[in-house]
């Protein structure tokens, strides 16, 4: 039964990483982004300049905005600036429903003069959403989600010399360095991984997996939030009116009781009214877990400190501990960027996956050069979702930068360039693969691909290169981080593009000879399959003779 | 922090010394069995010791999180490193070594 | 997967997980066999680690110090660790069949158990 279920869980990481890679390719890619989403953010938004402000200053410059603009809401929100938020960014739910946003400039108090733009937001959103109407998109991912989770382990099941072929990379041997590519970026990044999967799940449990919250409270499932969260629990206003208390004195008792850790979240409930509150939640920057219920509230009309509540529980700090370490709120810059390296090493996971899906497939077909139907639409897909998606990307930000700065709904029409830039992408994909081969689409789109992202630093100092002196000058570097981290991208698929030049025979024609090795295994492994192969199931697999 | 990776990196050059395949491409020739055993258990030991190292010094969450990293890290780059420039890959894990000493002193001082 | 395999009776009958015919082509019957499989997975899948997280919720309170927000939470976090074997089963067990019983035998069993707990005990 050993061979027979190392065998099946082959076959379902096969099969479970093709029809839900191309998706997870897109979800990996744009979280990965998302962890330079306010960095992002900046570079859109290069008019918004980050200043020294302390807490008690934008508090308070928060605190009266909101007071003159919107002094009926339900409720305010008052995110303060860090270091990598400049601006303070205001929620407020007025009378009619819905939620207002206003972002202002920590120094002035005024609401921020820089062009409308969702920047680094755009990706993180579609990262969980998938542009998909609420809650489908969720769903969609969750569901993704778990069959990443699935792939994973029975990869792991299907790797039978996880341990002996840790350390091994074999270049230049055709199938066999994709393969070992796919094992490398697999195995060594394997905790990144597994963590970043079993969290995605646990973030949306509670929609995906209710059944134990609905059995436990029946049909009253806000009282499990309130439960959860009892600082959040926000009463009816009452009629009576009374002036809000100034949230810095407010500020200095939190300083006190957690000892150092700052705010990050000001929640006020019915402001201006008699039975006002004040939540303060910390800035995620300062712990690991999320920790949404750690909290202090005060009384919004006397300032004085009604409720203190921590999230100790066991439980709850195992919840919040893998949804911190999934966003990584936490991370300064260095690990910012390891999480960034180790979710390039994901998307490469899965990109390496369905290159060699249909590479060993491909192989069957050498002779007669065709490619069956099947196999030309697995082709088409890959290009269009891996190099497709690259040129979307990069699309969102040219548009960024050459799409009038006054234009109405320049923000929609930032995200339009990037959904038919990737449609296009489709299209060209199509037309390449199914009337030509799939090596000139990828070729090609890999060149465009390349030459927007070198380019990019170019556009941005010609379009906005005051911005970018200017932040340079100032010692900020964000803007320049993302321009060189193009030029690099750039560099990366133009190479790529390289590598697919030419015919592709004499390609097909390398893989099926052995290249000089004196080692016993790999002239083991080649043309014949043969019972050794079955044996050692999909880890081995470099030959003609596989069945599907 | 420094220390810990330091420490990965020489423990999984350790560990890839003591198999046979890769003892050849790193070192000319495949060590012999004791040698090869001895390997083993010295890789082991000393990720072990990296990982100790990063408790000491950081609280219980930041060093499990941090010495992952360094963990993935360092093989990764020692896989890639190896893969193109073999005699490197040792010679980093020696230098590594030398600077253990140091990146000890600083940790302690910090 | 394996051609090399052992050849020639029909593929359900073959002790194997779902494989095609030593002639490489797929019958309408595996087709319908993993698409079961799938359906087993995914919906037999999704019921047990339900259930299971259901009964989590519900004897953690009383075993340990827990409030039952803090039980759901913790039954919800677990129950996807119930999910991926019972996925994996589907697709190792020797017939389709089989991946529905595994599946829908221990519901069964971990339904009555918090049934009898709830409204009897």
């Amino acid at each position: 039964m050993k061979e027979g279920f190392r065998q099946a869980m082959a076959w379902l990481h096969t099969w479970a990483g093709l029809v839900f890679g191309w998706l997870l390719f897109a979800i990996f890619l744009t979280g990965t982004l998302s962890y330079f989403k306010e960095e992002i953010t900046q570079w859109t938004q290069p008019e918004i300049v980050p200043h020294e402000v302390s807490d008690a200053v934008a508090a308070e410059r928060g605190q009266q905005w909101l007071q003159a603009n919107a002094p009926d809401a339900k409720r305010w929100f008052i995110r303060l600036p860090d270091e990598r938020n400049p601006d303070i960014a205001l929620t407020y739910s007025p009378a009619n429903g819905g939620f207002e946003r206003k972002s202002l400039d920590s120094v002035s108090g005024q609401p921020v003069q820089g062009r409308e733009s969702m920047g680094g937001e755009f990706f993180y959103r579609f990262h969980f959403q998938l542009q998909m109407p609420h809650p489908w998109g969720r769903w969609l991912a969750s569901v993704a989600a778990m069959v990443m989770f699935v792939a994973l382990i029975s990869g792991i099941i299907t790797h039978k010399k996880i341990f002996k072929e840790f350390f091994t990379f074999r270049p230049r041997k055709g199938q066999r360095t994709w393969l070992d590519g796919h094992n490398a970026v697999a195995v060594l990044i394997l905790p990144f991984h597994l963590m970043i999967t079993y969290s995605s799940l646990v973030i949306f449990m509670t929609m995906v997996m209710p059944a134990s919250i609905l059995t436990t409270y029946g049909s009253n499932t806000s009282a499990f939030f309130d439960d959860l969260f009892p600082a959040f629990k926000s009463a009816p206003p009452v009629s009576e009116t009374a002036p809000l208390a100034s949230i810095v004195p407010m500020l200095e008792v939190a300083a006190q009781k957690w000892d150092g850790a700052r705010v990050g979240l000001i929640t006020v409930n019915n402001p201006g009214k008699a039975n006002a509150t004040v939540a303060l939640g910390s800035n995620g920057a300062d712990h690991i877990p999320h920790e949404p219920g750690t909290s202090l509230v005060f009384n919004g009309v006397t300032g004085e400190l009604t409720q203190q509540s921590s999230m100790t529980a066991a439980s709850l700090l195992l919840a919040g501990g893998m949804y911190g370490l999934h966003m990584g709120h936490f991370a300064g810059t260095l690990l910012r960027w390891l999480y960034f390296f180790a979710g390039i090493g994901g998307t490469a996971m899965i990109a390496t996956g369905l290159v060699i899906w249909l590479g060993k497939r491909r192989l069957k077909h050498a002779k007669s050069g065709v490619l069956p139907f099947e196999l030309k639409l697995v082709e088409m897909l890959n290009v269009a979702s891996m190099s497709g998606l690259m040129l979307a990307v990069v699309s969102f930000f040219w548009a960024n930068r050459m799409l009038p700065v006054s234009l109405a709904a320049r923000s929609d029409w930032e995200v339009k360039t990037f959904f038919c830039i990737w449609g296009l992408a489709l299209l060209h994909a199509f037309g390449r693969v199914f009337f030509r081969d799939g090596r000139t689409a990828w070729r090609e789109q890999l060149i465009l691909a390349a030459a927007l992202y070198c380019l990019l630093p170019v556009l941005d100092m010609l379009t906005a290169g005051s911005y970018l002196w200017g932040s340079i000058r100032q010692g900020q570097w964000t803007l320049a981080a993302l321009d060189l981290t193009a030029l690099a991208t750039g560099i990366f698929l133009a190479w790529g593009a390289f590598r697919f030049r030419g015919e592709g025979q004499s390609v097909i024609a390398s893989k099926l000879t052995p290249t000089g090795s004196s080692r016993k295994q790999d002239s083991r492994q080649t043309l014949t399959g043969g019972s050794e192969l079955a044996r050692e199931g999909v880890s081995e697999g470099t030959t003609v003779q596989e069945a599907r | 922090m420094l220390l810990a990776t330091l420490l990965c990196y020489a423990g999984f050059t350790a560990l890839c010394l003591s198999m046979n395949r890769h003892a050849e491409d790193l070192l000319g020739a495949a060590l012999s069995g004791a040698r090869s055993r001895a390997a083993r258990w010295l890789g082991w030991v000393v990720l072990a010791l990296s990982l100790w190292v990063a408790l000491v010094s950081l609280s219980v969450g930041q060093a499990l999180v941090q010495w992952f990293a360094a963990l993935m890290g360092s093989a990764f780059v020692l896989v890639f490193v190896m893969s193109y420039w073999p005699r490197l890959a040792v010679s980093l894990a020696a230098i590594g070594a030398v600077l253990c000493p140091v990146a000890a002193c600083i940790q302690l001082l910090a | 997967m394996d051609a090399a395999m052992a050849p020639g009776p029909v593929p359900e009958k073959r002790p194997r997980a779902p494989k095609k015919s030593g002639a490489g082509e797929v019958s309408m019957r595996w087709r319908l066999a993993v698409a079961s499989r799938v359906l087993a997975a995914v919906i037999g899948g999704y019921l047990l680690a339900s259930l299971a997280s259901v009964c989590l919720a519900y004897f953690l309170p009383l075993l340990f110090q827990s409030s039952r927000a803090e039980a759901a939470v913790l039954s919800m976090t677990l129950s996807f660790l119930f999910y991926l074997p019972a996925v994996l089963w589907c697709f190792a067990c020797r017939t389709a069949l089989r991946a529905w019983l595994g599946l829908l035998v221990p519901s069964a069993v971990l339904g009555a158990v918090y049934g009898c707990a709830r409204w009897l005990v």
